[in-house]
């Protein structure tokens, strides 16, 4: 080790002579999988737009490093008096990057913008009735309904200036050609574009004008997406880049091992689950059972949950990384029920006991169907899943894929049991409730995730009182009902929290926060 | 007497090359070990039952914390990593016997008959042959794939997958010996005897069968032999992008695509077994091949 | 003659078509582009209102009507994907990919000619077996392997070369070029390398082959009775009769160079038109995978053209057989 290591340092030094630009201090290089698809905030609502934009637009509110809701476009805020609805008090003498003013104007163009049709986070907007610009530095929010997380759940929502999208034609997102905003911004956050080289490279520099005291000291930040994982730590082992963000479980004892690296590790909020085909008269994939399905019958639900070892996955496929999950979302995160923090234990003695009680003492054969591009490790869980249901006399056909095919084939009803993973946007229990255990209702958007339709006439009656619940502990008794049905009717088998690891160079300070979001002002160089 | 010489020749030949003989008897093992595996194998890859997550990480026997019998350690699902690979050299000797053996047929046939009828029949073989040469391996697997999902229903799919991929493999191969088959053809029909058979009046099947086919086959069989080893790298590869074959019917391929997660992890034998194993059977056979263009080319002697 | 460039012209545009036929029917089956398109909270009702606008819920011949039209008229369309037009996204990779072969391609002759070329001289030296078997050992390791071993090996720990991309590039009118700076060279030896692997075993196994077959032909050997020297002999006269074969078949493998550089361009994040590729099937971008299979089918019929071209003027025989 000494003796590579020494090497090593000659070599780079003698690199360092021949690289035609020395690293500066504060330029900050970093890489991800996947580059942000387009730079217009309200085109495409995924991680990694929306992440990537953060650190150039801002929203009313924005998420410090504990994920908890600050002031950020708006000064303060509070519910309306006589009507459904918040008033936003905006924060006065805030530039955009190209030097105009902020104004409610700018806010309400955003709306607009943002809520049209031609916009992928539309539903963020889907309580608001109507939007109404006081003066200069106050707007309203109506709403159909009390809405009391209102304002968390529009963090994302992004403030581009109204003159110059209009000036530039790009009063709309881009749907199927670009515009302007699609390779330009001019937001009012801590950086702004340097250069944009779509899938290669991207440059961030810091905006003068920002309202806020910068804490970060970069003068330059180079984002590079690396698909391939171990090129990705290759990159940042060998010194061209400064942070990657994830790096692969089993390669965090091999960046602690080196000198001058970190590992930095922590929980995301999104929830590995098993979800069955509830509404399924039959069973698709099964060679034994072919008349019915078998998992409507919720002692077969409840073996399935009793087969899974859970901590055994941890230590093997998670190098004891992962905390088994009990609910839907991760403790910590509002509405999470204490009061059923519980799993339901691994057990295949009374997992075998429940099939035969069943009816199925031999067990049967199913399909599940699992995703092997899309969560940490995914296939090798539903394989080790499926080995696990096998002990126990569930046969599970495994079948695997990569994202792209696996939703339409869930939307199509083809499959027996699934795997799914789920990250509240809201950071609030009522999400999943909303998207995973309401009945599927197209019309009013509802249970829109809940493939295999788990339905609940209590649950369904819960949700709408949990939304417009304004005393805490009230809404958190009716959550904690919600989650004790869903526990006992075994709607889904909650697996564990998906574990964020990212990796860095020492010399570098950074926050990770929960949703995996990359704030560069909250980097320092040393 | 004489027939008799000629036939024995390759024999001695092959006696006297000591690199063939270690390929010949390495990829005997090989296939044997594959052939025989459900008899030797520790567990079976494919029955879930068989194994067990509890196993999983071990490193081989030599290595602290490894224990018998996984001589070899296990992957991260437990399986024995002597056992996988077994089945694994398996699948990827089935892919690829099948893939070589359906494009020698197709390319073969195409050729010869494009190199004997000639013009616009020639004319439309080549071109579909470029056609698929400008399709390249990886995108033929993609085309084939894609058009099985359009086609098959959703739970037969997954049966089918290794069909689809030998599928793929064989359209990216067969255009070699279409080529070769061709291009011999043309030489051969130039000769007198060929001249001769059909002067005579003998049927066309005949004449390419009996006549210009014995003739061609010293190169094709080479060409057999490098795309036998092309076809196994080729699923390989395929598997690496991810568009081969799952991981719970893992070949050598899928074997190395997983392992290549544990690269720096530390688990080196995950990639580095079915690596070893896949390069040591892809030499083997590769040298084999070179024998075999030795003794079908002596001027290369 | 122009009769028969001519008609190779004619097929070639119906090759251009079949492929475009073939990569645009496959696109129906990789996937829904529009989950891709969309974050989760994106109601049905909108993901059928975006399906619609894009016309994927057009019959499957109005669909390939529309891409072929449009691309006959130099429409190559919009990426679902960046919502870039795709040309400029395929036209800015297209520099990347073509020097990522031409150096590979180049490393492949100038280290494959010498080897063979060596081998064939003596063909019973211990060296010539080493060379023979490493680069046997060579050709059976998955490409991807290689790919990331020469990274570990030379980015990680011994620090010589950059792990990713292009390093310093410069603009050329619309090209952007890496061969022009240190930085460049150093960040492309790798990639190159890693894809010239297999050029360069059959590169030095045809010279090889042809130049022992020349070495027994009989004006070499009335050549040496003559008394020209050994060097002379092998040099000019055998070295030179290889060539034309040689040349023929590396040109013909160039197509499939351009080709296999998906591999390793996704290994490297080497930012060509294989990754952009790549990226696209992940995000079932139709418009972008399409072009791509119609530009690399493009370098094909286009080398393929070349080539055919070449052995009519080399070969005689040819040039009657296909004229008549």
């Amino acid at each position: 080790m000494g003796y590579t290591s020494t090497l090593r340092a000659s070599v780079m030094g003698a690199a360092l002579v021949a690289a035609s630009v020395p690293a500066s201090a504060e330029t900050f290089r970093w890489a991800s999988g996947t580059d942000p698809q387009t730079m217009d905030p309200h085109a495409v609502s995924s991680a990694p737009v929306l992440s990537f934009l953060n650190n150039i637009y801002e929203g009313l509110v924005r998420r410090d490093r504990d994920m908890s809701i600050e002031p950020s476009l708006a000064t303060s805020w509070a519910p309306l008096d006589g009507e459904n609805g918040w008033r936003f008090n905006l924060r006065e003498g805030v530039t955009f990057q190209d030097g105009a003013a902020f104004t409610a104007e700018d806010v309400f163009f955003s709306y607009q913008r943002a809520a049209s049709e031609a916009s992928d986070v539309r539903s963020w907007f889907a309580p608001v009735s109507e939007v109404r610009v006081v003066d200069d530095f106050t707007i309203d929010f109506v709403t159909t309904a009390p809405n009391p997380l209102f304002p968390d759940s529009i963090a994302n929502f992004m403030i581009l200036d109204k003159g110059w999208a209009e000036a530039n034609d790009a009063a709309l997102p881009a749907r199927d050609a670009e515009n302007f905003a699609t390779l330009n911004v001019n937001g009012t956050g801590a950086f702004t574009l340097g250069a944009r080289d779509p899938g290669v490279r991207t440059t961030l520099v810091p905006h003068e004008g920002w309202w806020d005291t910068p804490e970060h000291n970069v003068t330059e930040g180079i984002f590079t997406p690396i698909g391939n994982a171990a090129t990705g730590l290759a990159a940042l082992l060998s010194g061209d880049i400064d942070f990657i963000q994830p790096i692969p479980l089993q390669d965090i004892a091999q960046v602690e091992s080196r000198e001058g690296f970190q590992v930095l590790e922590g929980i995301e909020t999104r929830v590995i689950m098993f979800g069955f085909g509830h509404e399924h008269d039959r069973l698709l994939y099964s060679s034994d059972v072919t008349d019915a399905n078998p998992f409507q019958d919720v002692r077969v639900r409840l073996a399935a949950a009793h087969a899974i070892d859970v901590d055994t996955m941890n230590r093997v496929i998670f190098r004891d990384k992962v905390d088994p999950a009990s609910q839907l979302v991760p403790a910590g995160i509002s509405g999470y029920s204490e009061a059923n923090s519980a799993r339901i234990p691994y057990d295949p003695d009374r997992a075998r006991e429940l099939l035969a009680e069943a009816g199925y003492p031999d067990g049967f054969s199913f399909g599940l169907k699992c995703t092997n591009d899309r969560y940490i490790n995914d296939e090798a869980v539903c394989r080790a899943a499926a080995s696990m249901f096998a002990a126990v006399g569930l046969n599970a056909e495994l079948s695997t894929g990569p994202v792209r095919d696996y939703w339409p084939q869930l939307r199509e009803d083809d499959f027996d049991m699934y795997l799914l993973g789920w990250s509240p946007g809201t950071f609030d229990m009522e999400h999943p409730i909303r998207f995973l255990k309401h009945s599927q209702d197209d019309e009013r958007r509802l249970g829109s995730w809940n493939f295999g339709n788990f339905s609940n006439a209590r649950v369904d009656e819960l949700l709408p009182m949990i939304q417009q619940e304004l005393d805490p502990a009230a809404r958190q008794a009716m959550i904690d009902e919600v989650v004790a049905i869903s526990q006992q009717e075994v709607a889904y088998i909650p697996l564990y929290v998906q574990p964020l690891i990212w990796a860095a160079k020492d010399n570098v300070d950074l926050t990770q926060r929960a949703d995996n979001f990359f704030m560069l002002r909250w980097v320092t160089v040393n | 007497m004489w027939a008799f010489i000629k036939r024995s020749e390759p024999l001695w030949l092959f006696v006297h090359s000591p690199a063939a003989i270690i390929a010949a008897i390495l990829a005997l093992t090989i296939i044997c070990g594959a052939a025989f595996a459900p008899w030797i194998a520790l567990n079976n890859p494919y029955d879930l039952a068989s194994f067990s997550l509890m196993d999983g990480l071990l490193p081989p026997v030599w290595q602290e914390g490894g224990r018998a019998p996984f001589w070899l350690g296990t992957d991260d699902q437990g399986r024995d990593m002597i056992s996988s690979i077994l089945y694994g050299a398996r699948l990827s000797l089935m892919i690829g016997l099948a893939a070589m053996a359906i494009a020698t047929v197709l390319g073969v046939g195409l050729g010869l008959a494009a190199g004997y009828i000639g013009g616009r029949f020639d004319a439309v073989v080549m071109r579909i042959a470029d056609v698929q040469l400008a399709l390249p391996a990886i995108l033929t697997a993609l085309l084939i794939d894609g058009i099985a999902r359009g086609v098959l229903p959703t739970d037969v799919q997954q049966e089918f997958r290794v069909v689809v991929l030998t599928l793929a493999i064989a359209l990216s191969l067969w255009v070699n010996f279409a080529r070769t088959a061709r291009a011999s053809t043309f030489v051969e029909m130039n000769k007198d005897y060929v001249q001769a058979a059909m002067i005579q009046g003998q049927h066309p099947l005949r004449v390419m069968f009996i006549h210009i086919l014995p003739n061609i086959l010293g190169p094709l069989l080479v060409i057999m032999t490098v795309d036998l080893a092309s076809a196994i790298l080729l699923e390989a590869t395929l598997s690496f992008l991810g568009i081969g074959l799952p991981a719970d019917s893992p070949s050598l391929g899928t074997l190395i695509r997983i392992g290549m997660q544990f690269l720096l992890s530390g688990e080196w034998w995950i990639l580095w077994v079915p690596s070893i194993f896949l390069v040591l059977l892809v030499v083997s056979i590769n040298i084999l091949g070179d024998f075999l263009r030795d003794v079908f080319n002596p001027r290369l002697r | 003659m122009a009769y028969f460039i001519l008609k190779r012209l004619v097929q070639s545009v119906f090759v251009m078509l079949a492929v475009a036929f073939l990569a645009f029917s496959l696109f129906r089956f990789v996937g829904d582009p529009v989950s891709q398109m969309t974050g989760v909270e994106t109601s049905i009702e909108d993901q059928e209102r975006l399906r619609e606008d894009l016309g994927l819920n057009d019959p499957f011949v109005v669909q390939f009507a529309r891409f072929t039209g449009d691309l006959v008229r130099g429409d190559f369309g919009f990426s679902y994907r960046t919502r870039q037009p795709v040309a400029e996204m395929i036209a800015d990779r297209i520099p990347a990919t073509l020097e990522l072969g031409v150096v590979a391609l180049l490393i492949s002759l100038i280290v494959g000619i010498p080897a063979g070329v060596y081998t064939a001289l003596r063909p019973r030296g211990a060296l010539t077996q080493t060379i023979l078997l490493t680069t046997l050992v060579g050709v059976s390791i998955p490409t991807f392997v290689i790919g990331i071993l020469l990274i570990f090996l030379f980015g990680v720990q011994l620090g010589w070369f950059p792990t990713f991309g292009r390093g310093g590039t410069v603009q050329i009118g619309g090209w952007e070029s890496s061969l022009f700076t240190l930085d460049g060279w150093r960040a492309i030896l790798l990639p190159a390398v890693t894809l010239g692997v297999y050029q360069l075993t059959l590169t030095m196994r045809l010279v090889r082959a042809e130049m022992m077959e020349v070495l027994r032909s009989d004006y070499i050997r009335f050549a040496t009775a003559r008394g020209v020297p050994y060097r002379s002999l092998y040099y000019r006269h055998a070295l030179s009769n290889t060539m034309i074969p040689v040349i023929t078949i590396i040109g013909l493998q160039f197509g499939g160079v351009i080709a296999f550089s998906i591999v390793t361009e996704s290994v490297f994040q080497w930012p060509g038109m294989g990754l952009l590729f790549l990226e696209s099937i992940r995000f079932v971008d139709i418009p972008v995978m399409g072009v791509y299979l119609v530009v690399i089918a493009f370098f094909f019929v286009l080398v393929n053209l070349i080539v055919d071209l070449l052995y009519v003027a080399i070969d005689p025989r040819l040039r009657i057989r296909d004229l008549a």
